[in-house]
């Protein structure tokens, strides 16, 4: 039951000429799907078009049969958003918040509706403070309360934007399992800059970075072509000018006071490298520093 | 240094923000338009006066920029927080003297620059080429400062001063827009109070902005005086400015000491911050969200829009705005009305649920209902995207339409909240003054069907101007802008173009809403049309995700442009035109539509066709037969008639003109004369007509000449409804008739009027000693007294009223009739009221007393009753006999006149019949009564000639039988109550309206003059010469001229009766009150008294006097003064002088020396302030004891 979600050539430039989206492709299937850039990236903007918020400027978007730029009402319909920064009416208690919007998506039978309401705010944990003013909540809560309300309505397709910042650890790790039992039924695209984030929950993945999509694909997929191109070695901070310009540096990390670097080749680098099982984050930083993905295709 | 920087950084920040230049903008715009609503007027001071800039500056300049005075102050004192900025601000070196001096004089200097704006705009307007060149004087560089330096600048700071401490106090942007609506709607109440007030210095000093100081110096300015005189700086007005200067400074050092950098919210929001809870460790199954179908179909939609209304009405009521403002809506109606019963026609009434609900709810309140729609309608278009729920609220499959449906309705439901409170605020007014009636069901058709009708309009419209300008504050001034000049500014224009615009309606007792009811609902649904297209332009408009500039906006628009869209729109244009084109049909087709400063049109015309036959021989009607059958259901009367007609001219008449009202709702059916008679001109356009003879009418012969004419009005006019024949309270005249020659009584009187319709400037009237005054006794002049038979066939449940004697009365086909003849020949004036009245008897001597009243208004019969015996006790023992043997006292409605007197009968409008009287007010009802019963010897046996100081003869001198009367039956006090009521409207109006002339001259339209001043003149000379002497003379006067004219007697006759009877000595007073314009200037500097040997006391007074005549423009010479005035000394407590004896003052300073027998407390110069003085405060003091 769960459509599939295809976007293309989709372009948006700002008034003040900032070009936000540059002709991206993506296909979204049933599942969680991890949007994964930096601050700046065009996640957001990919967000807002695909809520039906903001119109692109070229480009089409296929939510099944709908067309999500047109048929806005009816996209609405079975869509779940959660924007990156919101805010609810501080003086509203959390159940009425919530049953408001439930009328909004179109549950109108009382009973039912009440129901849902219900069941909603016990998997969100909000079940004990639901007569409490939204005003008093925490940012976890909040956020929580913000998924809840945007699972009203048995959502096909579901948007939650950069949902972890600002979330301390523990709590992001439950919020992040929250949205994976909600990813067996839906749709969710999920965009984040974090990469665990992607990491823990997605069974696929988009890096978007400056209004491109520079790669996609499964995790175990994208991680397993890195396997064994992926070297360390730990150096002094005088050393790392002279390794940068020798080789294929896609990170550096402080480990206990040395510099650990992380190199991309495809056979052992030297003397003092060992191999390393890749991680998402060596696939991240690799893509980003143009040695893997659309740049260094295009390079 | 740090102080610099944060002055200059705030000054570059504002001169970069855009709201400063609309800012800028508005108040440029708020003085144009000050000047162009004011040229429209008719006042005499130019709109550029000196006098009217300073008020005008002072008052809307200053209250409109209250608006952006709290817009830049609030957003100094709060855009750190609201940025977030404070932390890192709050923790430089920066003291917070240093922040907040910089801060508040950044904003002070900015907005002092942009309040140049509205000066400029008021000049700029006067430049305009399309404007009345009469309203515009020239215009004087100081004119425009002085009132900048007096009010602008002060005031700014005094009110920037405390909106800013509100500001940096709250750290909130509310408090400070409600602080200037408080200020705002305050200074608006405390107007009311000023004026009671009695210490001038204190009255001036009171006002914060200086308004009451500038008016309480200027209110008896003449007209030169205002158009020429420049405010300058007077001593009462710096005073006052320095006063609230010091009070700014105090609030702005307690504030410098009261604020603290520390952030607010760790003090204060400790209050809950219930137990948190943590997202669930372990995830429900998501089968356990039950798998709800949603339908989206239109009962989704309805319940949605109830959600979205239901969520806004709450978020809107929850805080404390909602509440107070609730109850302070109640409070301020009970403010504002609780002088209602004193400002109506001069009269003190009762505060009845009409004049509750139209004076005080719909006029003074108004600012209410604007300040709520303009305010809440933002906050409902705001408050989603300030919250941040719009994000995710936006997403929500809800149409666009639903959304805004549901803050419209919203917006409906606290409209309706708001007229809750006017109610509950209504009813405790009147239970607070001892008024219990309550109309229950006329509150709600008032405020629940009028009202609320018309803010439901200006809220689609207010949503509209938020959603398209998209800048909350600026959507606030913006709806508030055009409200307040839609509301100033429809002068002149077809309703059909001004929004929201119609017809003014009038609420009588008698009639409810009577005839304005077509109208309002037609003209209502028309602009209700408009409002649905407007609610599509919002729809399109209506903001829904990230605000992306015009270009995106435009775009979005054309996106939503849907074929419903376009259904709807295409709906409401359809609208437009078929209710638009039925009210032009009604109102310019089936009636003549002509604006307001074109009415006097066809009467132009009339008079360039005509006038030649001004002079031209006429029969005169020297009897009358008439029948009118009065249809009230219709509003419509048909009436026949036949005049018996009178060669008096001595030579033989060929041609007889004939005149009738023009106007489509007027037919003439058949007009006959019992001799061959042609028509030789028909002017139906002009109700004009001409039949040449057969034969002519010769000198001393007669004829019969009979009509048949009918007032039948067809749909609704522009220009409000005929209230002529209604459906309760019909009343009309002999104006309704045919007339027999041109009658210059119908020309445009008015020398503006007349430049204005190019007709050459003449005396509408000639004056009292013009050789061809005394000819007539009217400006209608085809008849003089003759016998009049009239019947009256009318509605079975309604009454029918006729001066005269009824003769029989009757039922007939369903009908009720009466038939009335005139007693003795009367003025052929013809009145006829119809109603539903009730009727109460009364008996003076063999005259019968009859009150036609409606029947609830029993308050006042008594008065009336006993007002109307004790005149005819007065009257007929004082000048002479009443000739009829009935007098009539007939309910009008307040359509057309106040008071009028027929003979033997008197038509008084409904508020006379629900005034009051209490202690220490005039008992006008009684007052009223006995000047209209003196008008059957005053201008009823007694016909002044139609020349200027007519009014002299007749209201003069009403009004100073009224006040004997008044004397006699409610003592003194009452009287000199009256007297002073009388000398105030004079110079107040004199003042105001800047026409005056000697009593002996006055025009028809200065009844300051002749009412007021006549009054007090005649009163004066009464208290020089006594009573009898005076009344032998007005004994003497109306036995001269009682019979039938012509020769008519002129205000020079009565004088010349006034004259004979006054000693030589004092004809140089007479020539001061009646034949000049004189005012005089008494000043008691001071009064000492000395103890004498023989234990009297010696009081010594130091005077200054002068006496100045003024000519007809105001311009004052003075004159050599020297007259016989009274001089008063007061004992201790007493409130009548203890002596008072007389002397001689002269012009300039003098010393003089009373002994008196004991102590004195306050001595002074005409104590009873009978001469004319513009202060008359000054006339008595205190005396100083010495050695």
């Amino acid at each position: 039951m769960t459509a599939h979600l295809s976007i293309r050539d989709l372009s948006k430039t700002y008034p003040n000429g900032t070009r936000a989206l540059k002709g991206i492709s993506l296909d979204v299937p049933p599942g969680m799907f991890g949007l994964l850039g930096r601050n700046g990236a065009g996640k957001s903007t990919l967000m807002r078009i695909l809520a039906t918020l903001q119109d692109p400027d070229d480009g089409t978007i296929q939510l099944g049969e709908l067309d999500v730029i047109r048929q806005k009402e009816r996209v609405r319909e079975t869509l779940g958003y959660l924007p990156q920064s919101f805010g609810f009416h501080p003086r509203v208690r959390a159940e009425r918040l919530l049953d408001h919007f439930a009328v909004l998506k179109g549950l109108v039978d009382t009973r039912a509706r009440r129901d849902v309401v219900a069941e909603l705010l016990r998997r969100t944990n909000l079940w004990d403070v639901r007569n409490q003013r939204v005003g008093t909540f925490s940012g976890g809560m909040r956020q929580r309360l913000g998924v809840a309300v945007a699972l009203l309505g048995n959502p096909k397709l579901i948007i939650v934007d950069e949902p972890t910042a600002g979330l301390d650890p523990e709590e992001r790790v439950r919020f992040l399992n929250l949205l994976s039992e909600i990813g067996e039924a839906s749709a969710v695209l999920l965009s984040t800059h974090i990469v665990e984030d992607v990491e823990e929950l997605c069974s696929n993945l988009a890096i978007i970075d400056r209004g491109e999509i520079l790669l996609a694909g499964a995790p175990a997929q994208v991680i397993g072509e890195m396997r064994g191109r992926v070297w360390r070695r730990s150096v002094t901070r005088a050393e790392l000018p002279v390794l940068e310009q020798e080789h294929a540096v896609i990170s550096t990390k402080l480990l206990a006071g040395q510099t650990i670097a992380h190199v991309f080749a495809e056979e052992s680098p030297g003397t003092g490298f060992e191999a390393v099982e890749p991680d998402l984050k060596d696939v991240y930083f690799a893509v980003m520093s143009g040695h893997r993905g659309a740049r260094a295709a295009a390079a | 240094m740090r102080f610099g920087e944060v002055f200059r950084y705030e000054l570059s920040h504002r001169l970069r923000s855009v709201s400063t230049w609309l800012y800028a903008g508005f108040l440029f715009l708020i003085g144009f338009w000050v000047i162009h609503v004011a040229a429209t007027g008719t006042n005499p001071t130019h709109v550029n006066a000196p006098q009217a800039l300073a008020e005008t500056t002072a008052l809307f300049c200053g209250l409109f920029g209250i608006l952006v005075t709290a817009g830049l102050f609030s957003d100094a004192a709060i855009r750190d927080r609201a940025a977030g900025m404070d932390p890192l601000l709050f923790t430089t070196r920066l003291r917070p003297a240093e922040y907040l001096g910089g801060r508040f004089l950044a904003a002070l200097a900015i907005n002092g620059i942009l309040a140049l704006a509205s000066p400029l705009g008021l000049a700029v307007a006067t430049l305009m080429p399309y404007l009345q060149r009469d309203a515009i004087g020239p215009n004087q560089l100081a004119a425009y400062l002085q009132p900048v330096l007096l009010f602008l600048l002060p005031n700014l700071v005094l009110i920037g001063a405390i909106l800013f401490t509100i500001a940096a106090l709250t750290r909130q942007a509310i408090p400070v827009y409600l602080g200037a609506i408080a200020i705002f709607i305050g200074y608006l109440v405390a107007a009311n109070y000023w004026s009671g007030i009695t210490n001038p210095m204190l009255s001036a000093l009171a006002d914060p902005l200086g308004i009451n100081a500038l008016k309480a110096m200027t209110a008896y300015w003449t007209t030169s005086e205002r158009n020429t005189r420049l405010i300058g700086f007077p001593s009462m007005l710096l005073w006052n400015r320095v006063l609230w200067l010091a009070i700014a400074a105090a609030l702005l050092a307690v504030l410098q000491r009261t604020f603290r950098f520390t952030q607010r919210d760790v003090k204060q929001r400790k209050e809950r911050r219930p137990g948190s809870v943590d997202a669930p460790r372990q995830v429900r199954p998501a089968g356990a969200v039950p798998q709800v179908r949603d339908v989206f179909g239109s009962r989704t939609r309805m319940r949605q829009t109830l959600a979205v209304m239901r969520q806004s009405l709450a978020e809107a009521m929850s805080g404390f705005a909602f509440p107070l403002a609730f109850l302070a809506t109640i409070g301020l109606v009970v403010l504002w009305g609780w002088n209602l019963g004193e400002s109506v026609f001069d009269t003190i009434t009762w505060p009845v649920t009409h004049l509750v609900a139209q004076v005080v709810l719909s006029e003074r309140a108004i600012v209410i209902p604007w300040l709520v729609i303009a305010l809440f309608a933002g906050e409902l278009v705001w408050k989603d995207r300030e919250t941040g729920a719009a994000q995710i609220a936006d997403a929500a499959p809800v149409r666009t339409s639903i959304v805004l449906l549901g803050r419209f309705l919203a917006l409906v439901a606290l409209i309706a909240l708001f007229q809750l409170a006017f109610l509950l605020g209504g009813i405790l007014l009147q239970a607070l003054q001892g008024y219990y009636a309550f109309e229950l069901g006329l509150y709600v058709r008032i405020l629940f069907g009028w009202h609320c009708v018309e803010y439901v309009l200006l809220a689609a419209f207010a949503m509209t101007v938020h959603v398209l300008v998209n800048h909350k504050y600026v959507g606030h001034v913006v709806v508030l802008l055009a409200t307040f000049f839609n509301h100033s500014a429809l002068y002149g224009i077809h309703h059909l173009l001004i929004y929201n615009g119609g017809p003014a309606l009038t609420y009588s007792e008698m009639n409810g809403f009577g005839p304005f009811v077509t109208p309002f609902v037609w003209f209502k649904l028309y602009w209700a049309a408009w409002a649905l297209l407007f609610a599509v332009v919002t729809m399109l408009f209506w903001v829904r995700g990230p605000e992306l500039g015009l270009r995106q906006r435009l775009a979005t628009a054309r996106a939503r442009f849907t074929a419903r869209a376009a259904r709807i729109a295409g709906l409401a244009v359809a609208l437009i035109l078929a209710f638009g084109g039925f009210i032009f049909y009604n109102t310019n087709v089936l009636n003549a539509y002509l604006p307001p400063q074109k009415a006097g049109l066809p009467q132009a015309e009339y008079e360039r066709r005509y006038a030649r036959y001004r002079n031209l021989p006429q029969p005169v009607i020297d009897g009358a037969e008439l029948r009118f059958e009065i249809d009230p259901e219709q509003g419509a009367v048909d009436m026949r008639g036949a005049y018996r007609l009178v060669n008096r001219s001595g030579a033989p008449i060929r041609s007889v003109h004939v005149e009738t009202p023009s106007g489509r709702d007027y037919e003439v059916r058949s007009m006959k004369f019992d001799r061959g008679a042609k028509a030789e001109l028909v002017d139906a356009e002009h109700g004009y007509r001409i039949f040449a003879l057969a034969r002519a009418l010769a000198p001393g012969e007669s004829m019969r000449f009979s009509f048949e004419v009918a007032f039948r009005p067809h749909g609704f006019r522009h220009g409000g409804s005929q209230t002529t024949v209604v459906r309760n309270g019909s009343y009309f005249d002999r104006r309704l008739l045919p007339f027999i020659g041109y009658q210059p009584g119908f020309e445009v009187s008015g020398d503006s009027e007349r430049k204005r319709y190019g007709l050459p400037s003449r005396p509408s009237m000639p004056g009292p000693g013009d050789a061809t005054a005394r000819r007539y006794q009217s400006g209608f002049r085809d008849g003089d007294r003759m016998q009049i038979e009239t019947i009256v066939g009318t509605a079975p449940d309604q009454i029918a009223v006729v001066p005269g004697m009824l003769r029989r009365s009757w039922m007939e086909n369903g009908r009720r009739y009466v038939h009335y003849s005139s007693r003795i020949p009367e003025t052929f004036g013809t009145a006829v009221f119809s109603a539903r009245y009730a009727v109460k008897k009364g008996q003076w001597k063999d005259v019968a007393l009859e009150i036609f009243h409606h029947p609830p208004h029993r308050a006042n019969l008594d008065r009336m009753m006993s007002g109307m015996q004790a005149s005819l006790d007065y009257y007929t023992s004082t000048f002479g006999p009443y000739p009829y043997r009935e007098l009539r006292i007939v309910e009008v409605p307040p359509y057309s006149i106040n008071a009028r007197a027929f003979p033997s009968a008197l038509a008084l409008a409904e508020q006379n019949f629900i005034t009051r009287t209490e202690p220490g007010l005039v008992d006008l009802t009684f007052f009223g009564t006995t000047h209209e019963v003196a008008h059957q010897w005053w201008g009823g046996q007694i016909r002044p000639a139609y020349a200027k100081g007519r009014r002299f003869v007749s209201e003069s001198l009403a009004n100073y039988s009224a006040m004997l009367v008044t004397e006699k039956v409610l003592g003194p006090a009452e009287a000199r109550r009256v007297y002073d009521f009388q000398m105030n409207r004079y110079l107040q109006r004199r003042g105001e309206t800047g026409k005056d002339v000697p009593l002996l001259k006055v025009d028809d339209d200065m009844p300051h003059v002749s009412y007021g001043k006549g009054a007090v003149a005649m009163y004066t000379l009464r208290e020089q010469i006594g009573a009898d002497t005076m009344n032998v003379a007005l004994r003497r006067f109306l036995e001269k001229y009682r019979g039938s004219g012509p020769p008519y007697p002129t205000s020079l006759d009565l004088y010349a009766e006034l004259r004979a009877v006054t000693p030589p000595s004092m004809h140089s007073l007479l020539t001061d009150l009646f034949e000049t314009i004189t005012l005089w200037d008494i000043k008691t500097q001071c009064a000492a008294s000395r103890r004498l040997a023989d234990g009297t006391y010696e009081v010594t007074l130091e005077v200054m006097a002068q006496k100045l005549r003024a000519d007809s423009a105001g311009a004052e010479t003075a004159t050599p003064m020297n007259d016989l005035l009274e001089v008063g000394v007061f004992a201790p407590g007493k409130d009548e002088p203890s002596s008072l004896t007389r002397h001689r003052i002269r012009s300039g300073p003098q010393t003089i020396r009373i002994i008196v027998p004991h102590e004195p407390s306050r001595a002074g110069v005409d104590p009873y302030r009978k001469l004319i003085e513009r202060e008359r405060d000054d006339n008595v003091v205190d005396v100083k004891t010495g050695g």
